[in-house]
Parts: structure tokens; sequence; C-alpha cells
């Protein structure tokens, strides 16, 4: 019994460690371009250690554009758009989770399809849309329509909230608590793990989007980090360096996020009294 | 009664939303006009992005200098190009300037320049190489002032070729020689290639080379494919490299953001290669001993070459109009093209002053201009998108090695109900 | 208001006015998508709809062609069905393979061993990664001669294949791409797994299950409504994969990579034909939206929701 343990528990241990290898590999592989010298850029087979680390590759990337400006054009998208996504998302989820009401499976496939019509149809009707209100060029466009809500992350709090016991609320309903308060005080206290999980995503999400900066933003001034990453590549020939460099030093700040966050989406919600 | 309650609700949330846009759009839709300052800002957009976006910056600055009460917005697309001019344009809000080649496509919603140029005396027309205005006219109109051009030569890594004993190429070498050169300089044990194919190379490229072989893709009127895109000469120009691939004198290079002919003749594991201007400053950054020659001909027939050429234009929408007018003229003055140093000068007087044709690595780019006096086909037939679907997909098959001649007359059979029209 | 509701019977209010609130509490909770989905996507999607009947070179005129959009799509374009092809391939493939493997990376990393906020945090790792990096990355693995993929291979003394180039290679080296950026299914996965109350496994070993029992018969059906989830999301992404092919193949080689939306995406940035672009649209539409239909019309047999079922 001891041994089959023993057995299992390594086995878990070498698959741990050969898929981690199999997608740090890549990551490794951003890290070394970034500090080699362009002559070792292109060495067959590649070189994993560079022979000089010209760690000034970074400074240089990271200033042959206003990358100050963007990261922060980037912290002010990403912050509005999450913090809004979070309020809503979680009030329509739980709307959608816990009411039955006429027409509320109809709106449900409706708010699903949203998902579905590729943006590069609604792209310049939105266009229109956003230019006729005056926000082109402005961060708006990326942040505003997050207050309302995004289907993929409803859909996601929705399921969340179903696999939740009804006792709770109406034991609270008992207590004369109205629909807003058991929302405010029972569910979205439980609902921790599914905002943290939704607030890493949109994160990345806004951190990463190229489509929408590129579309609705003209001005430098404006850009975001992936436009500023985007010059890099131009219609004729790639600075590699460049790219590998910022990429790497712009996915710093999402993964260390996502080191504390991680432990609080995979809290165990068994202890936190749910069977009560 | 709840019906309307619910929709009253909609209503003003959309009414309040509507409401706190609109006390902004004064300063944001205007953005072409002015600003707080009493400042007018003129926007250009460009689809070049580090150095040569550099470049570009300055030359705006140098017309800020100029024009005091002027903001020139310089709009970066990168490789978003095109994807967000047709966005800007469809709703009726472009940049006033704009860097431009595809003219067949955009030129509807681009501003003729001629009655600017009459209007002009100091517009010296004459200093441009004049076959430049073939590649940004559309019918009798001039669309596009000539900002940039290149033409496309061979470059070749002089250690490579040194150590496989092969004397380098000079100008009037054939496909023969070159053919023969790239076999002695392939050791594919070593991963060293003499030549890279891109397996989906752009068929405006290639037409270089087949009206070298005495064809072309569509008929000087543009009104026939079948004889032209399927001739045994347009056939035979094409299937050199995808010949070369199964011989293993030539690899299948990556596309756009794979590994790159560039890189790999960086790397030095390619002996030739051929481009534009482009990789040029790259290379020397690189430290790659290299040095560049004419296109080789196909034997006693003339070389020739097509020029990608890139130019600037005023959008028809452009509520500043003269302004941009302005902006193109001084971005296409001597003094702005002495500044652009990433691709060629376009203007006669300013190549004969700094004696740009004289350096050893580009005076094969103006050897090529001058053999650069065929019409593509993209300008010919308004169709040719259409045609040139068919044509790609078939020139692809050709790369990899499949039946050319098969290919190359189904293209010709899937686009002939293109041509007509 | 009219004075005729004034007068009406007080206990008739009180009646009428629970009804009202029963519909209007729930109303006001999702109002704000409602909102948003009036004010920034029902538009835009009608105009689509509207605009697939007109013939719009976006630069120019629009010009109304009625259902011609439709039939030239349906009976003279080799291209719609050949990207169809390759999209349902992609989907075929993807759709199972991103369940399993990310249901998989998520219980592996489920189990209690020591630093696992470090295997977390590597495995996802390539979802962190930005697009234009990600591509040169694959590039850099999947190049024939030089990628190191093949490297690898070689020293094994497999050759492999020049899998970008290969039309037998490329869709596979696709769907491996898309499965290794996968870290939002799993990391859904994990939180679905956690969330299953560990006292029923203990129940179950007492019972004398196994671990393979317990899978069946509590991870699965307890995992149900996130399978849901991640079913109806993987087919919309698969349908509307692009990103990849964009950036690493542009479709080729020989249109094994050319999906379904970047026929729709080159059609309108490319061939700056928004109509027909529009009309390819709302065909994907709708069968994205019949699949999710049936898929979602099946999960009430086998999506077991805890809320739902202590209720009945």
């Amino acid at each position: 019994m001891k041994t089959k343990r023993r057995i299992e528990k390594s086995t878990i241990y070498i698959l741990l460690i050969f898929f981690s290898l199999l997608f740090l590999a890549p990551f490794f592989w951003m890290l070394s371009t970034s500090v080699k010298s362009p002559e070792e850029l292109y060495l067959f087979p590649p070189k994993w250690i560079p022979s000089t680390f010209e760690w000034s590759n970074f400074k240089e990337a990271w200033m042959s554009q206003p990358f100050n400006q963007f990261f922060m054009n980037t912290v002010i998208v990403t912050g509005m758009s999450t913090i809004g996504q979070l309020l809503s998302s979680s009030l329509v989820a739980y709307g959608f989770a816990r009411f039955k009401f006429k027409g509320r499976d109809f709106l449900f496939i409706v708010l699903l399809s949203s998902m579905m019509i590729p943006w590069e149809v609604t792209m310049i009707p939105q266009y229109m849309e956003f230019n006729y209100l005056g926000w082109i060029n402005t961060l708006k466009p990326l942040f505003v329509p997050s207050w309302f809500g995004a289907p993929f992350y409803i859909f996601l709090m929705r399921q969340f909230i179903m696999s939740i016991p009804k006792e709770l609320d109406e034991a609270a309903r008992m207590d004369g608590a109205n629909p807003f308060q058991i929302y405010y005080k029972i569910y979205l206290p439980l609902m921790k793990p599914s905002l943290i999980l939704v607030a890493v995503f949109n994160i990345l999400t806004c951190w990463n989007d190229y489509l929408g900066p590129l579309v609705f933003l003209n001005d430098q001034s404006k850009y975001t980090l992936t436009l500023g990453l985007a010059q890099f590549k131009g219609m004729f020939g790639v600075d590699m360096e460049g790219i590998m460099a910022v990429t790497f030093l712009i996915s710093i700040p999402p993964l260390i996020l996502f080191f504390f966050a991680q432990r609080y989406i995979v809290e165990d919600t068994s202890r936190s009294g749910v069977k009560g | 009664m709840r019906k309307w309650l619910t929709t009253l609700l909609v209503l003003i949330l959309v009414f309040a939303l509507a409401a706190c846009s609109d006390n902004k759009s004064s300063s944001g839709s205007d953005q072409s006009t002015k600003d707080s300052k009493g400042k007018t800002t003129l926007r250009f957009a460009t689809w070049d992005s580090g150095e040569a976006l550099k470049i570009q910056e300055e030359i705006a600055k140098k017309f800020e200098e100029k024009n005091p009460n002027v903001k020139v917005q310089v709009e970066a697309y990168g490789d978003g190009f095109d994807q967000k001019l047709a966005a800007s344009f469809g709703a009726k809000n472009p940049p006033d300037v704009m860097y431009m080649w595809n003219f067949p496509a955009y030129f509807q919603s681009l501003e003729p320049l001629d009655n600017f140029v009459k209007s002009d005396p100091e517009m010296d027309m004459d200093d441009f190489y004049q076959g430049l205005f073939n590649y940004s006219s559309m019918y009798g109109k001039v669309y596009g002032m000539p900002a940039g051009f290149t033409t496309r030569v061979v470059y070749y890594n002089k250690d490579l070729f040194d150590a496989a004993g092969v004397p380098y190429p000079k100008d009037g070498w054939t496909w023969d020689d070159f053919k023969a050169a790239a076999k002695k300089l392939s050791d594919p044990a070593k991963k060293q290639y003499g030549f890279g194919v891109r397996p989906e190379p752009d068929t405006y490229d290639l037409q270089g080379f087949v009206w070298s072989n005495g064809s072309s893709f569509i008929s000087e009127d543009g009104k026939k494919i079948n004889g032209y895109m399927n001739s045994p000469e347009t056939i035979e120009s094409i299937k050199i490299f995808g010949d070369m691939v199964k011989d293993k004198s030539a690899v299948l290079v990556g596309g756009k953001n794979q590994q790159s002919g560039d890189d790999i003749f960086k790397a030095g594991k390619l002996a030739m290669w051929e481009s534009g201007i482009w990789p040029l400053e790259g290379f020397k950054e690189a430290k790659v001993n290299f040095g560049t020659v004419e296109m080789p001909a196909f034997k006693g027939k003339p070389v020739k070459g097509v020029i990608a050429s890139s130019a600037v234009s005023v959008a028809k929408d452009s509520k500043n109009k003269k302004l941009a007018w302005e902006f193109v003229k001084f971005y296409s003055s001597a003094e702005a093209i002495k500044m652009r140093t990433a691709d060629l000068p376009v203007r006669i007087s300013v190549v004969k002053e700094m004696k740009t044709e004289q350096d050893p690595l580009i005076s094969p780019f103006y050897k090529m201009l001058e053999r650069s006096n065929d019409t593509p086909a993209f300008l010919l037939n308004k169709n040719w998108d259409e045609i040139n679907r068919n044509l790609s997909a078939a020139i692809n098959a050709v790369m990899l090695g499949q039946d050319a001649d098969k290919l190359m007359n189904k293209a010709v059979k899937d686009s002939e109900k293109y041509v007509g029209q | 208001m009219k004075p005729v509701y004034a007068a009406a019977a007080p206990v008739e209010t009180i009646k009428k006015t629970k009804k009202r609130w029963d519909i209007i509490v729930p109303l006001l909770f999702i109002a704000p998508w409602i909102i948003g989905f009036l004010a920034f996507t029902l538009g835009p999607l009608l105009y689509s709809l509207f605009i697939s009947f007109f013939d719009w070179p976006i630069v120019g005129e629009a010009k109304f062609i009625g259902l011609d959009n439709y039939k030239t799509m349906f009976t003279e374009d080799p291209l719609f069905w050949e990207s169809l092809g390759v999209t349902v391939k992609f989907a075929a493939l993807f759709v199972p393979l991103n369940i399993i493997t990310s249901l998989f990376l998520a219980i592996l990393l489920n189990q209690k061993v020591k630093g696992y906020s470090f295997f977390r945090t590597f495995f996802y790792l390539p979802s962190v990664i930005s697009g234009v990096a990600l591509a040169m990355i694959w590039a850099w693995v999947y190049n024939g001669e030089y990628g190191i993929l093949n490297y690898f291979l070689s020293l094994i003394g497999v050759k492999g294949p020049d899998w970008l180039n290969n039309p037998n290679w490329a869709l596979i080296a696709m769907v491996i791409a898309s499965l290794w950026g996968q870290g939002t299914m799993m990391l859904i996965f994990l939180a679905g797994l956690k969330a299953i109350p560990g006292e029923l496994y203990e129940a179950a070993s007492i019972d004398g299950a196994n671990k393979i029992q317990q899978f069946f018969k509590i991870t699965i059906p307890m995992l149900t409504p996130t399978i849901l989830f991640n079913l109806i999301t993987t087919i919309i992404s698969a349908f509307q994969q692009l990103t990849l092919a964009l950036v690493l193949t542009g479709g080729g080689p020989l249109k094994s990579t050319y999906f379904y939306a970047m026929y729709v995406y080159e059609n309108a940035f490319k061939y700056f034909k928004m109509g027909y672009s529009s009309a390819n649209a709302w065909f994907m539409f709708v069968i994205v939206l019949v699949l999710t239909l049936i898929v979602f019309k099946s999960s009430s047999a086998w999506v077991y929701y805890e809320g739902e079922v202590k209720n009945k």
C-alpha cells in the first residue's frame, strides 16, 4: 500500500515537472532571445544560454518608445474595465441564476449568442457608433462596454451560482432580507473564487488586447502596451529582440498577479460554510 | 404598466449614457480641426515601425516647426494598416494624410492631387523618377506623391561564396549561373542552402521574373490571362523555385511571422536571398559580409524588375485638404527625402547630390529601376484581387513542388469569369 | 399615470405590486447587460445583418443587391466550402482534445503536492504571453529545418515534417498550438474541482470506491456545469479561431489552415467586401447558434446543478 502511494506520488511529480518544463521552455527562450547579442540570435542549433548577457537590451527596447506612457494607459483600461466587469457580471449572473421569470431562457440564449458573432464584422458598425459618440481616440471604447457585463463572465458566474445550494437564500428571505441584500451579503462573499477568476481573465484580456486598441486609438499618447509591442513589427521586417524583451517585461505584472491570486481562485469552497 | 416602467428605466439609462458622452464628443470627433490651443491637428497614418517610423516623426516635427500652428499626429498602424484604414474610411473618419500603395483598392476615397500640383508653381514634378507615378495614378489622375521606393535584387553572402570557392555573381548573370551557384553552395547536412524560397510569395514580387522571361500574368490591355498566366514562359520562371527546393539547392523559408529568409540569411545559412531594400540595414547590423547584385537574366532576354513604391495621399473626407497637401508637398520635398534613409530617394536631384547610386550595395537597386517599366497586373484589371486569389493558391502549390502546368491552367480556368467583367 | 390605476382596490394593488416586482427585480439584476447589449451589441449586430444584403466595398458607396451575397457564397465560391471544411475539421479535433487536456491538467494541479502555487503559475504561463510573441515562439518551434521541435525529434531519431509548410501537418500544428494556450479552460476546471465538497470523496472511499470509480461517480457529475460551460465556449472559440492562423500561417500551406474566420476576415479587410463578409459571418453565427442550442437543450439531461436539484 505504501509503495503504491509512493509510485502514485512520484508519477504526479514527474508529470507536473514534465508539463512545467513544456510550458516554461518558450518563456525561457523568450528571455534568452531578449538578452542575446544580434550575432547569436539566429544560430542553429539554438543556443539556450547566451554567451553574453546584454541586459541593456531590455532598457533599450523599453526606452525605444514611450512604454511608460503605454503602461499607464494599459493600467487605466485594465483597472476601469475589471472593476466594472466584476460588479455588473456578478449582478447579471445572479439575476439569471436565481430568478425564474418569463423570457429568461430566451434572454440567456440571446446572451450566449452575442458571443458568437465574430468581431470582424461588427467592428466597423461599432467604430461608427463610437465615432458618433466621440469616443474614437479615447480609452472609453476599451472599458465602458465592460461596465455592462460580458457574456463569457456572466455565463461563468451563472454556472457557479447555480451550483450553490438554494437553502441559504431561503433562510435569509425568512429573515426579511430583500433580493439585493441576499446577493450582496450572502452570494457576493461566496462568489469570491469566481470573482477572482473573472478578474484574472479580464485583466489578462485587457492587458493583451490588440485589435481593440488598434482600431479605436489613433494617437501614440493613448496607445496601450500591445500597440507599442506591435510597433516592433512593421509591414517589412520584425525586430525580434525588441518584441521578446518587451513581451517578457509586460508578462511580469500579470504573472505576479496570478501567482498571488491563484490560491483564492482554487480555495476549497467546501469549508466556507456552504454546507452549514 | 410594468412594460412602461421597464422601458422608461432603460430609456433613462440610455439617455444618461448618451448625455455623458455628448459633451465630450465636441473634443473627440472634431479632433482633426482644432485643439484647445487653437492648433490644427493633422492626422498622418503610416505602416512603418522602428527606425523608419522615427524618421517620419522627425519629418513631421520639421513640418510643425515651419507651420507653428499645426500639430501633426503621426499614427503608426504597423501591419494592422489595412484594417485600421478600412474601419476609419467606413466610418468617414479617416486620417488626413496616409501612406498608400494599393491604389486600386483605395483610390475612390482619395483626393486627386492634379489640381494641387497644377496650381502650385513650386512643385517640380520632373525631378521625380517618372516611372513611379505609374504606381500612384488611376485612370489618368494622380492620387499620391511618391515618397520612397525599392526594387528587388539578390543579396549574397560573400563568406559562404568564398568558402565554397564560387566566384561572386556579377550583373548580367543568368538563371543557369544562379542555379549552378546555388547547387554548389548548398550543404543540407550543415543546414546551409544556396537560396531561400518563400512558399507563399506575393505574386506581385514574382512579376519581375515573369517579365524577364518575356511573359506576364495578364495581357497589357488587362483583358486576357489565358496564354499569359499559363504561358510556358510564366510557368518556367515560377517552376525554377519549386525545382530548386526539390533538389535541395534551396530551402523553404517561413512566412511573414515565421523565421523568414531575412533571419536565415542573417544566420549565415542562406548563400543568396532575394528582396527589396528593407533588410539591408539589418544585414549590416548583424555584421553579415554580403553584397548585392542585379537579378539574373533568362538567356538572351533582358532582365526586368518590379518596383515596390510607397506614396503619400490625401483622404477625400479630410477636413483640411489644403493643409494636407502642404504636408504631402513637404513630405516629397528634397529636404524630407534626404532625411528618409530607410528606402530609396525618389528625386533625381537628391540621388545625384547624395551620390546614392554610387554605393556598391545600392547601385544594383538603381540599375533594376531602369529595368522596371512594365505595368504590374493589379493596375491592369479591376478584378485582379479575385484573379490573384486563384493565382496565389496555384503558386503556393508550385513552390511546394506540385505540377506547375496543371495548376496554372486551373488557375486560369477558375479566373476567366473575372477577367472580362 | 392614469387615475384609473390609483382607484384600484387595495388588495388588488398589493397582488399586482407583488407580481410586478417578481418581474422587475430580476430585470433590475440583468439590466446592466440588457442596456449594454442594446447600446453596444445589438446595433452593430443588426447593422451587419443589414449590410449583408449590400455590395459594400467599405471605401465607396454601398449598393443593395438582395440575397446575392448569400447566393454567391453557397453556389459560386469554392473557398467558402473549403474554409468551412477546415474549421469543422479543426473544431472536431480541438473541442474534445481541449476539454480532455485541460481537465487532465486541472486534475494534475488539484493534487496535494508541495509547491503547487508554482506549478499552477507555470501551467498558466502560456496564457499570459501576448499574441505577437506567441506566434514567433511557435514559428521557432515548428520550423522544419531550424525548429526546436524537429531538433528534439532528431535526438530520438525521428525526422519531423516541415510542420507549417506541409499541408498534412499544418492543421495539426495549429491544434497543438491552440491547446498549449488554453490555461483559461484549465483554470475554470480547477475552480470547479475545488468546489466539489471533500466529504463526498470521504464517504465514497468509506464505501470502498476506488479512485477511478470516484472520478466517474463524483468528479464528472459534479463537474457537469463546468463542462457545459467549457464545451459551449470552446465550440464558439473553435469556430472563431483566427489569430494564430493569421499571424503564423496566413491560411497556408495550400489553404490547409484557411479557417472560416480567416475567410471572413480576408473578405472584409483584404478584399474589402464588407457586405459579403457580413453574410459569411451571419452564416457562421447560425451554425454556431444551432450547435450551442443543441448542447444547451441537451444539458438538462446531463448537467447536474446542486442548487436546482435540492429544490425539487
